[in-house]
């Protein structure tokens, strides 16, 4: 079975001055940003639940 | 030796488990050791991160614990082996991912407030020591990434002045290193993170708090 992603091949970089990431790291920050502000923005399901109020 | 009486002003000589005892029960009564209710602020995604890590973490040592009985032959070169080397792979990648997250989140709530800076300590303590735990698993996988991996990072290792002491190339040492002194540091430390929870209560968001930002409800979640 052939892979999802042909990974034969050097790592992709982004280099900008002193800066040198590869995609695949940029990807997974990129990645954790976009969770991090869904799960700001996103409304958690209530389940009726009994809660404190505090 | 004669038997003396305890003079009735004099407290009773008291041992170091009754201490030990009263401490802990002062500190975290089971109501709030295993509290059964949160408090309304918890109903948020930003919150989940944290018990996602430990989530992780419990998938990294329970996968990390059969490779280890296994060996280096069974996880690279058998069906299951390599299922549970990937287990072990990415349950540490959605560690970090989400207790990167979870940092994020409670870093922008200042989640220090209302006496809680031991529990931010012991938790970023915990992401430092997490990633030299990673880097020792990864010199550790015994193939050519491996190898590569080490032979790069001892550069680093010997610029930062340890490379004495901490030798990337000493597969012995690495694998003791992770398989041992650097996860016991982080599953202590997750411990004491966990307890020091229970014990001040989940950081309040900032409307909640009063007008001089010391956050409260300083009772926590077994309220």
């Amino acid at each position: 079975m052939a892979a999802a992603f042909n990974l034969n091949h050097p790592a992709h970089v982004v280099q900008w001055h002193f800066f040198t990431m590869s995609v695949s790291n940029l990807i997974v920050i990129f990645v954790m940003i976009v969770v991090f502000v869904l799960a700001i923005a996103l409304p958690f399901p209530s389940h009726g639940k009994q809660e404190v109020e505090s | 030796m004669s038997a003396t009486t305890r003079p009735p002003d004099k407290p009773e000589k008291r041992s170091w488990t009754l201490f030990l005892r009263e401490r802990a029960m002062e500190s975290l009564p089971p109501e709030k050791l295993l509290a059964d209710r949160q408090p309304s602020y918890v109903s948020s995604w930003i919150y989940v991160f944290g018990v996602l890590s430990l989530a992780s973490l419990v998938v990294i040592i329970l996968s990390g614990m059969i490779l280890t009985l296994k060996g280096p032959a069974w996880w690279h070169f058998t069906g299951l082996g390599l299922f549970f080397n990937s287990i072990h792979l990415w349950a540490v990648e959605l560690f970090f991912f989400v207790m990167v997250v979870h940092l994020w989140g409670k870093y922008w709530m200042a989640s220090w407030r209302g006496g809680r800076v031991p529990t931010w300590i012991t938790g970023a303590v915990t992401f430092l020591i997490a990633i030299p735990c990673a880097l020792t698993g990864y010199v550790s996988q015994q193939n050519f990434d491996s190898q590569w991996i080490s032979t790069q990072a001892k550069d680093a290792m010997n610029a930062a002045g340890i490379g004495s002491f901490f030798n990337l190339m000493n597969f012995g040492q690495m694998y003791s290193y992770h398989v041992l002194l650097l996860p016991v540091a982080v599953v202590a430390l997750v411990i004491a993170h966990i307890l020091l929870v229970r014990k001040t209560g989940v950081v309040p968001p900032f409307e909640l708090s009063d007008s001089s930002g010391t956050a409260e409800p300083a009772s926590g979640p077994a309220q």
